[in-house]
Order: C-alpha cells, then structure tokens, then sequence
C-alpha cells in the first residue's frame, strides 16, 4: 500500500471532532506495519501468560539499528534482525536462535545488557521457570551462560527485571521481580513470592553465585534502580499488583553497596500506596534531577512526583495524574466505559517537541468482566502547560488489541521514535512514526538529537549515567537505565527531542558521578561520546 | 421591535465606530496597521512565474520598508530576543531599547545604505547576545554582548543558493568516506572541498562514526551558514524570523506560535498571529531578490589604471585566498522553504505550499557572468568559509569577550567585498573608517596578506583601495 493510500485510510478513521479539539501541536502519525515489515508473532499462553508480554530492543550485530527479540509466552521467544534500509518502511528478518529450544519458551519478558562487559549485549530471559542469561556475541549470536555466570535462574515466575552497576563492581547487579508463588498452600491469593537480588562476587570472574532475597514480595511487575533523591546511589523501586497480595504495597529498596537491601519505610516517609502495578515508567518531565513515575494499573495511572514540601531526603511522593492529564483511567475511543487496564508505560518524545509524552500499553488482562475490553493504547503528548493530551486515536494506535510490553525505539534512524507492541494472543504491533499529521500528509516534527555513551572498562554502556541536553534555557534530562516498562527493555540510543533548538550543549553524569564536559552539538544528529574524549562524535546510518 | 429607520441608525452607529477602530484594515488610509491583511502562502505556492514573484516581492518590500507598530504586534513584553522562544522573567521595563531591542521600526531602518536592503551606519549597530541570561542588559560592557554594524543584503539569494551547493557537496563527500570505509573495512579520510574552498577533512570510521577534528571553517553538521558576521545563520528565512522577533517584537508563527510555544501570543503583547508564513515567504523572496553588487569601470581614467593595478595586487599579495573573486552556481532556482533549515523555520516537506523562485526571472541575473559550463560566476569576493582573524599581534578584529553560537570570539565569516565601496564604516563592528585601517586590521589567517600589504608602496596601497571603491551597489 503506497504512503497516499495509507494516509487516505487513516484520516478516514480519525475522528474529525477529536482532531479539530487537538491542540496545535505535531501529532505523530503512527502506522502499523508489523506483517510488511517481517514480524509476525503472537505472545500468548495459559494463566501464567496473562502478564508478561515483552520485547527487548537492542543492536546485537554491530550496525547501530535496533534489532528485536520478543517473548512468546509458551512459544518460543524470536529474534528479528533489523534490516531496515531509508525511512519509507521498516523492514526485520527474523533469525534463527541457536539456543536450546526449551530455553526460549515460557518467556515471559526480555531485557538487554552488557553482562560481562565484552561489549556484545546479552539478554536476561524472563521466564515461567528457570531464568536464563543469554551471552550475546557476535553477529547476534546466543548461548546459555547461566552455568558461566555461575547463576541460578531458580524456579519462579519471574515478571520483572531491573539492573545496576554498583559503586567499584565489575559486573551489574541484577534484580528480579517475581510473581505468584504457585506452589504455595492457597496459591494464588496473598502467596506472592519473594523476589531476589543477585550481585556479582568481587573478583574480575563474574560469578552470581550469592542470591539475597528480597523479601517480602508483593507480586512485582515492574521495578527499576533510580536515582530518586540524586544521591548517586540508586535505589529499587517495585510496582506490585494488588490482585494476588495481602497486606501489601508499592515498595522503594535501598540498595546501599556491601549492605543488605532495606526497605523504606513509613518512618522514612513512603507512603502506603496499593495499586494493580504493571508497568514503571520514569521520566524527569521537568529535568530537575527528581524522576517522576509513571505507575500503570488498573483504573488510574500514578504520576508521581517528589512532594516540594516534604523534608529533604524523605522519598514522599504526591500523584499529579489528574492535575497533569494523565490518569489514562478509561478507554478514550469507542464506547466502553469500563476502566482500563495499564501495562508497559515509558517516557518518550515521540513528536521532537523537547517535551515528553507517555506512552500506556493497555488491554484487558483476559476477559475481566468489570474492565474494559476495547481498551486502545494511550499516546499522552506532554504540552507546555505541563498537561498530557491523549492523542492516541489521531495518531492510529488505537488498535483492538490487548497490548503488554513495549518497546520505544527509533528502528530506521530517521530521527522519529517508532513503536513496537506486544500484544496477548494477537499479533505484535509495529508502528512507523511517519511524522507530525496534517490534513494533506505528513510533516517533519521538532529537532532531535540520539546519543550514546561509551566507556573503558566495567559498565561500557554506562548504565546509571545521566545525559543533560541544554539549548538555551531548556534542559532535558535523561537516563541510561536497564528495567522499568512491562517486561520490555531497549538499550541503545538515547533519544531527546529538542524542539526548535538546532544546538545543544551536552553533559553526561557517568554512572560514578564524575561530570563530562559540555559537548557542543548540532541536532538532527547521532552523537557517540567516549568518556573521557574532548569531543563528541557524529554517527551516521 | 424597532422600526426601519432605529434599525438604520444603528447600522450607520456601527458603521461610524467600526471605520474608526485603530486597527482599521489597509483600504483605510488612516490604519495604524502596517502589516495588514496577511499574505496568503497558497497563493505563492509552486514555480511562481515572473508576475507572481514580481507581486511577492513587492510585498516583501512593502513589509521590509514598513515601520511596524503596536497593532501590528510589536512588543514582546514576556518574551526575549532569543532565537529559541524564551520567556522574559519580567516585564521588559522599556519596550525599546537599544541594547537588547527592540531596537528598530522597520528592516529597512538599519538595512538601507546606500539603498533598501543595504548596509547601516555605526548608529546601526546591534547587540548580539544569546537572549537566555541576562537577557536585558542594559550597558555595551561586551561581557553581556557583542556590538555589529548591519551587514547589507544584496545578492542574498545568490549566496543563500551558493551555501546550499555547497553543503550538499559537503555532505556528499561525508557520505562518499561513510561509504567507502564502510566497504573497505577501513578508516577513510577524505578532503572537504566545494567550489574551490577547502573545509578541512573527515575521517570516517568502518563502523559509521566520523571523526570530525580536521574540519576547517564550518560547523560539524557541514551546513554552510552564509549569514551574519559570524556565519552562524543558514537560510534568509531564518534570519528573517531571527530578526523579527530580536529587533521588532513581531513573532513569526512558524517559530513562536502554538506549536512549538502552546500559546498564539508568545510575547504577551496582545496580538496573536503577528506573522504568518506566507509574509515571511515575503520578506524572503525580496530580500533574495536583490541585485548583486557590482563592479564599475570608472570613467576617470586614473582610478581605471589604478584599479586595474589593484586587481592585481588584490591577486599578488592573497586576497583573494579568502575574499575569492567568484564562486560558481550551477543554479537560480531558489526553493522557500529551503533544505537545511531546521524545525521553527518553515522547512522543505513542512507546507503543501512551498515555492520556487527562479532568480533567473529577474532582470538583474540576466547580466550575471556564466563559465564555460554555464554556471553562473557569483562576484562576491568571498568564500562562505570562517576563518580566525586575529592574532597575538594584530588584534583588534578579535575584540570581542562572547563567542556566539559555538564560533569563538576571533573567528568570523569572510566577508563579502561586492558592494564594499558603497558601505562604510567597515569591520563587524563597524569602527573601521577607511578601508585601509580594516585592512591593516586582518590578523589570523588574514595576516600574512595583511604584512604584504603594509610592505607595499603608497602607489601599490592605493591601487588596492581603488580596486575595491570600484565594488559597489547600484543606487
């Protein structure tokens, strides 16, 4: 179908109402295109597979562009090469796994990271069952190195991921969230499991061999190691899903180096909040240093932000969701009034405006009678009021498809954030950001700028680093992070929109806290800084 | 209910108090509007034919001479004269004001020596700051900002189409070094030239990433920015939605309207929508619409020996290494928007209505000189490239504290010699009198031509200042 026939079938479906209401912003225009580029996959499964759903974004044969492997449930998790060629279209190959078989099913979530530091990215399987470490290697090559990294993937139903390099480690830190214990008498009400911190033995041979629970569990979801306080030091924040717990609620770990993890508490000023926690996202939608949160469940969406006028130090938080725009609480399309149900969030700059927008994988969890069963993904475009505005029927992701984890990630470098999917029992969802819509076609959006860090040593790809992009009197602030989202994750590029701005100074927060320089840059442009370098690099496809 | 003749007095009360409204439309000889009824851009859409383009030019003069006022939309009390939409963190005390503008009425208030899009006087100078901190200064201590004399604008459009060659040619050879390490396996170096003028060179890596630390007198995106002293402005359409804002308050929608700013009133003056694309495409196509400079044969007989004299210094001593004589353009079709624009300046593939103006339409291009192969051979006595003008002895051309948008403080654009008998005072900042002292001013890469020239006899220095009072602008 050419770009003409594509449009005309898209502005068909949008709401002329709606649009006309929008406000004067670049509205991404959005098109699925998951058969012709190549992927065809489907995630899906008994009970277990209701959660998890998720795909991992990540360059694995050395040409920067993003290659997919997505979770299967009891399928066999695949993997798709990126072949992408220009802007017109996305195009995946998909290729052959040269891993067990049995390792790639019950795959619940996958994330990418550089393990052990030989600068292939590997992959933390997420499973139904034993977890597994796949060694990347070469040429998107696999192997099972749980006996190499000395790691006991244990027998849990695992749900969430997160991981951190600690101050001196050679190796990152690897957190897991677990969910239902099954196994336990009364399963599955109130018998969630623990879940569990693995950190590398000191010595330059990775060895995971010491497992600390972190207990109590509450059914995790989604966790993520953030800096919530910029002490330099972070900690672990988990979302649990109320359904399954008793007694339970969000939680916040200090992860203090050499202690044993300690929660926070009412005394520490953390608030008892009890969601059905899905999906973590974090942003700092006002680069003040203190992270925002976006807690997805069903019903509301928290969006979370330091409270002003708690003392310093306290993690107090206060929900902004309603006052911003962004509780994303019920399907905004069709006719079904239930309550939503929220996955995979992430934030993102999906129209190069220099603000973030949220994005909210949604979908009944099966057939939840009290919930909504159209239940469209939300694309909440961030304003310059502060406000989200749902803007996902006029950008066309507002499929009948019950979405799960997600990936966020510029597949064909053009400059324009795309969007992968995963959806339960339906195919995966791939959409091509075609640029700003207008009533004759497609526009260009804001100025972009895509970074990547590198350094020597343990931890190349910096993770826990901090980017700040400063044009003028706008700063935007990012962080190079591995966890959060439903089960997904992407490493890569870092992707900014910048606005009108076409320079932009940079300063990266490596993850030890030393400052860089400021890097003067030109936008529209890939930018590789190598710590330590008086420059910065360009890149391009 | 009223009765035909209430009904008719009422209609005549209206009538009277709606001819009297300030903001009266352009049929009103008294409106205080100068902008008026806005240029519509579908109207101006496509390869315009000699009379469209003649019609939007007379437009762009029209709004190019127009002192704007208050109903026009000047003033920009909450806003800064940043390039980027910046708020003012207060109320602008004095609406004008000639450090931080606004500082004029009307384009053609600064840009008028010895014509309409010409160069300005010392009393014209402006002050160059960033706008984001101390955005209202109030004193011409250089740490807040630097002071530049108004550069003229003739033949812009020709140096516009020439910048645009020669980034494309830049970008290309990037791409040919990208290709051929890539292939090869190997890192690949390749020499940045286009039209004759080197720009350094590049290293490109195997693995895409290009080394960018050989690169000479362009920015690392390879964009020739032709405009303002110090090269740092890509398009006229840029400069024109810059310089709006900065000098009058008028906000250009593209820019600082809702779609980038969320609001239709940016600076808090009362007016939205100040101005739309389709003026600005105006403004554009008058100002790339000027007639070059050119180059007299003087009638007096000396001053044509002398001249002739001075060429050839002008060659000998190695002017012309960066003030080169011409430069060649393979074409006149000047597209608006254009390519290398970035987003809040309307850019290529952002409006179904772009134009195309094809500067050969004009009278003027018809006598422009042309190579064997036909290209057009721009006199502009320049080089497009940035040099570094100052040095530990010759100084003064490097007067300034601030760089300005990445530049160092001693580097600017070479600047163009066509029209330079016609537009004293001389240097950025205009504080060079007689062109002899400017001469005597070049440091830096200027400087080794700078000690030929003093070594030169009176007669050899002479026949140098006559050659150059033969470069002028038409009145």
């Amino acid at each position: 179908m050419n770009n003409r026939l594509i449009f005309a079938a898209l502005f068909a479906l949008f709401p002329a109402a709606a649009a006309a209401d929008a406000p004067k912003m670049d509205i991404p225009v959005l098109v699925e295109q998951a058969t012709s580029a190549g992927i065809e996959h489907v995630y899906g499964g008994p009970w277990e597979y209701f959660v998890g759903g998720g795909a991992a974004s990540f360059d694995c044969n050395g040409d920067r562009y993003p290659d997919l492997m997505l979770a299967g449930g009891t399928g066999p998790a695949r993997l798709f090469v990126n072949r992408s060629v220009g802007s017109d279209n996305l195009r995946f190959a998909e290729m052959p796994l040269e891993v067990d078989e049995g390792d790639l099913e019950n795959v619940t979530g996958l994330y990418p990271i550089d393990i052990d530091n030989d600068g292939y990215r590997d992959l933390v399987l997420l499973r139904v069952g034993r977890n597994i470490l796949l060694k990347g290697g070469a040429d998107c090559s696999f192997s099972n190195a749980n006996r190499d990294f000395a790691f006991d993937g244990g027998r849990a139903w695992t749900t969430a991921f997160a991981a951190t390099f600690e101050p001196n480690a050679e190796f990152p830190t690897l957190a897991f969230g677990n969910y239902v214990d099954r196994s336990a008498p009364g399963s599955p009400w109130g018998t969630c499991h623990d879940n569990a911190l693995f950190r590398p033995l000191p010595g330059n041979r990775l060895s995971y061999a010491e497992r600390s629970a972190l207990s109590p569990g509450f059914c995790a979801l989604s966790m993520i190691f953030t800096d919530w306080n910029r002490s330099g030091t972070p900690s672990l924040r988990v979302t649990n899903d109320r359904h399954y717990y008793r007694d339970g609620e969000e939680q916040l770990w200090r992860i203090d180096p050499g202690k044993l993890p300690r929660l926070y508490r009412r005394a520490d000023g953390w608030k008892r909040v009890n969601i059905w926690g899905m999906g973590i996202a974090e942003g700092d939608i006002d680069a003040d240093g203190f992270p925002e949160y976006a807690l997805t469940s069903m019903g509301d969406t928290k969006l979370q932000t330091l409270d002003e006028e708690a003392e310093e130090g306290r993690p107090v938080y206060r929900d902004i969701a309603f006052e911003r725009g962004a509780t994303a609480h019920r399907p905004y399309t069709g006719s079904d009034l239930r309550p939503s149900t929220g996955w995979h969030s992430e934030f993102a700059d999906f129209n190069n405006d220099g603000l973030l927008d949220l994005f909210i994988a949604k979908g009944n969890v099966e057939e939840m009678p009290d919930f909504a069963a159209f239940d469209p993904d939300n694309l909440l475009l961030g304003q310059h009021d502060g406000n989200f505005f749902e803007a996902g029927h006029l950008s066309g992701i507002d499929l009948d498809r019950r979405g799960r984890g997600a990936v966020i990630a510029d597949f064909d470098l053009d400059g324009r954030l795309d969007l992968l999917v995963v959806n339960r029992e339906a195919p995966v969802s791939l959409f091509h950001n075609h640029g700003g819509r207008t009533d004759w076609g497609t526009r260009p959006m804001g100025n972009w700028l895509q970074i990547e860090l590198r350094q020597q040593g343990p931890n190349r790809n910096a993770v826990g680093a901090t980017i700040l992009v400063k044009s003028g009197n706008e700063t935007r602030l990012r962080k190079i992070q591995t966890g959060g989202g439903h089960a997904s994750g992407h490493a890569g590029f870092i992707h900014v929109g910048t606005g009108v701005a076409e320079r932009a100074q940079i300063r990266i927060q490596w993850p030890d806290g030393e400052w860089s320089p400021a890097y003067r840059v030109f936008a529209n442009n890939f930018v590789v800084i190598e710590r330590g370098s008086s420059d910065a690099r360009y890149w391009y496809p | 209910m009223p009765s035909r003749t209430l009904i008719l007095a009422a209609a005549a009360f209206v009538a009277l108090f709606a001819g009297a409204a300030p903001s009266g439309d352009a049929a009103s000889p008294w409106t205080e509007a100068t902008i008026g009824a806005p240029t519509r851009q579908a109207d101006f859409s496509g390869r315009l034919s000699a009379a469209q383009l003649q019609a939007l030019m007379e437009r762009g003069e029209a709004l190019f001479t127009a002192k704007f006022t208050t109903v026009d939309g000047v003033g920009r009390p909450m806003a800064t004269q940043a390039i980027i939409p910046t708020k003012s963190k207060r109320p602008i005390q004095q609406s004008f004001q000639r450090l931080p503008g606004m500082d004029s009425n009307a384009c053609s208030s600064c840009h008028n020596d010895p014509v309409t899009g010409g160069a300005g006087d010392f009393v014209a100078n402006v002050f160059v700051s960033e706008g984001f901190t101390n955005a209202d200064f109030d004193t011409t201590d250089p740490q807040f900002s630097n002071e530049r004399n108004t550069n003229h604008l003739m033949g812009a459009g020709l140096i516009e189409l020439l910048a645009r060659e020669m980034t494309a040619e830049l970008q290309a050879q990037r791409s040919m070094a990208l290709n051929q390490a890539r292939s090869s396996g190997e890192p690949h170096t390749v020499r940045l030239t286009s039209k004759g003028v080197d720009f350094g060179a590049v290293t490109a890596e195997p693995d895409g990433i290009v080394d960018l630390s050989g690169i000479d007198g362009v920015d690392s995106d390879l964009v020739i920015r032709p405009f303002s002293q110090k090269g740092v402005i890509g398009s006229l359409r840029q400069f024109t939605v810059n310089a709006l804002n900065h000098h009058h308050g008028i906000q250009a929608v593209e820019r600082f309207g809702p779609r980038w700013t969320g609001e239709d009133d940016f600076d808090e003056d009362g007016v939205e929508a100040e101005m739309g694309a389709g003026d600005v495409s105006a403004l554009v196509a008058w100002q790339a619409g000027r007639p070059p400079p050119s180059r007299i044969a003087p009638e007096n007989d000396q001053w044509r020996r002398l001249s002739e004299r001075g060429g050839d210094v002008f060659d000998d001593i190695g002017c012309g290494g960066c003030h080169r004589p011409a430069l060649p353009l393979e074409s006149l079709v000047f597209a608006d928007p254009g390519p290398v624009d970035g987003a809040g300046t309307l850019r290529h593939g952002e409006t179904e209505n772009g134009a195309v103006y094809d500067l050969a339409l004009l009278e003027w291009a018809k006598s422009l000189p042309r190579d064997e192969s036909g290209a057009v051979l721009v006199p502009l006595f320049g080089d497009l490239k940035r040099h570094k003008i100052a040095d530990q002895q010759v100084s003064a051309l490097g007067n300034e504290l601030l760089g300005q948008r990445f530049v160092d403080r001693d580097v600017f654009m070479t600047s163009e010699l066509w029209g330079i008998a016609s537009t004293a005072p001389y240097g950025h900042r205009g504080d060079f009198t007689t062109l002899d002292e400017v001469i005597r001013a070049h440091g830096g890469a200027g400087r080794d031509s700078r000690d030929r020239y003093v070594a030169l006899d009176d007669t050899d220095r002479a026949a140098l200042i006559a050659f150059l009072k033969t470069l002028v602008i038409a009145p």
